[in-house]
């Protein structure tokens, strides 16, 4: 048998685990496990960095963290709370929030921003949109009222809390909270009548 | 839930669980609301619904730059975890839903006071002895079935059999020349819920005994590696979640290269 074959045998088991049996791999130190991991999610994890911080450089920080912080504490991932890519991205999400939200950061971000179009970053269709899923997502997203999507949007890919995105919108607070919630509720829904199992998927 | 946020209005602890699942709240909202998901698990499958949501709307489809692969490599092997309590970590996997061994011939039992005598001297050495997740053989396609047998078939791996006084059960254990091992558990009696089948090696080199991971209580199909010679292997009964060193020599598995 040669080195190749061996060698892509251990592959081949490796790409059928599941997210939770690839946790398990890491968990006992195997690296072919999170290279595993780093292939199946590690694209999602930079698209939403790089979203989020408008920076290059710093998302594919942002992903080198999250893969790191993977290997060194797995057992953070339970499968029975959500999928390893649903898990990676809030990582990610929560990270490159910390840093939005940091003066420093903010001001370096708004002067990027303030050198490009007005609406940049805030539409979601585009991102997606070369994708099968693409089509499933824009049409989720356009079932919404617009004061539903936009306070998602602002809160997701733009990094604000509630109360920001309020401000911006010129809305109540609590209007804003609310409609983040039912906007979610209503994309879950429409995503599963369309016959996308939400939160199933790895690749 | 109302609670009295720090205006001094009163509000719906759940209206925030959207914002939360997008990390749109505050410090103080943030604390909060995971106290209450401590609680409420009708609330904490709302979030987790929420974030896989927002995993849809966040797939892109695209890779990440080239690059990133190698820095997280040399990252993690340059903080490479330190022998210690993390080897004995159980994760919670999928297991059969009953125990199935295999009626075997009665073998000659090798002694295994190699195992008592080590014992003293451990030396455990964690780096380059890993182990991967087991699969179940039974299930669909089963590539790691496939593997084994492979390996097995292959003139250059080494093979043995893993056997205990007063037990008719058999461990298979296969190491191909690359170091990839593999070990046929399925036949070892399901232990207790607080015991743990735990995997060792004997570095042929030093005879130092090398903990090559965690089985579980009903161990199945294993995958593990090594990076040197190893002249045999063990399958101990350990009390969960298994030990770092000085393996329980009683009914222990052996097999000898």
């Amino acid at each position: 048998m040669s080195e190749q074959v061996r060698t892509g045998d251990v592959k081949a088991v490796l790409s059928e685990m599941s997210d939770g049996a690839l946790a398990v791999a890491i968990g006992r130190f195997q690296q072919d496990a999170l290279a595993e991991a780093y292939r199946r999610h590690a694209g999602a994890v930079f698209g939403l960095a790089r979203r989020l911080l408008t920076d290059h450089a710093r998302a594919e920080e942002i992903v080198q963290e999250v893969f790191v912080r993977l290997w060194n504490e797995p057992d953070r991932f339970d499968p029975e709370r959500g999928t390893m890519r649903s898990f990676l991205l809030a990582n990610a999400h929560g990270r490159a929030v910390d840093l939005i939200r940091s003066e420093a950061s903010r001001r370096r971000r708004e002067e990027r921003e303030a050198a490009e179009t007005a609406d940049a970053g805030y539409d979601i269709a585009r991102e997606v949109w070369d994708l099968a899923l693409a089509g499933h997502v824009r049409d989720a997203m356009e079932t919404l009222q617009e004061g539903e999507r936009s306070a998602i949007e602002l809160a997701y890919f733009g990094g604000l809390t509630y109360r920001e995105a309020a401000e911006q919108l010129g809305e109540a607070e609590g209007t804003v909270k609310s409609r983040i919630r039912s906007g979610l509720k209503k994309l879950r829904a429409e995503l599963t009548d369309s016959g996308i199992t939400v939160g199933s998927g790895t690749e | 839930m109302s609670h009295v946020d720090d205006r001094g209005d009163s509000y719906d602890i759940d209206e925030l669980l959207g914002a939360y699942a997008l990390d749109a709240v505050d410090d103080d909202e943030r604390n909060r609301v995971e106290d209450y998901l401590a609680i409420n698990p009708k609330a904490a499958e709302e979030v987790r619904q929420h974030r896989e949501v927002a995993t849809m709307l966040a797939f892109t489809g695209m890779d990440a730059p080239e690059g990133i692969w190698s820095k997280i490599e040399n990252e993690i092997e340059a903080t490479a975890p330190a022998p210690g309590p993390e080897l004995a970590k159980v994760f919670a996997m999928e297991r059969r839903e009953s125990a199935a061994p295999v009626a075997t011939d009665h073998r000659s039992r090798r002694t295994q006071t190699w195992l008592l005598g080590a014992a003293a001297a451990l030396a455990l050495l964690v780096a380059g002895a890993v182990l991967v997740a087991g699969i179940r053989p039974d299930a669909g396609g089963d590539p790691l079935a496939d593997a084994l047998a492979a390996a097995e078939a292959d003139r250059d791996s080494i093979r043995t059999e893993l056997v205990a006084d007063g037990s008719d059960a058999v461990a298979v254990g296969v190491i191909d020349q690359d170091g990839h091992g593999y070990l046929d558990a399925t036949a070892l009696p399901q232990l207790g819920a607080d015991q743990t089948y735990q995997l060792w090696g004997v570095i042929a080199e030093n005879g130092d005994v090398v903990s090559l991971g965690i089985l579980g209580s009903q161990p199945e199909l294993e995958t593990f590696s090594v990076d040197s010679a190893v002249a045999a292997l063990a399958v101990t009964i350990e009390q969960s979640p298994g030990v770092i060193s000085d393996g329980n020599p009683d009914g222990a598995f052996v097999g000898t290269f």
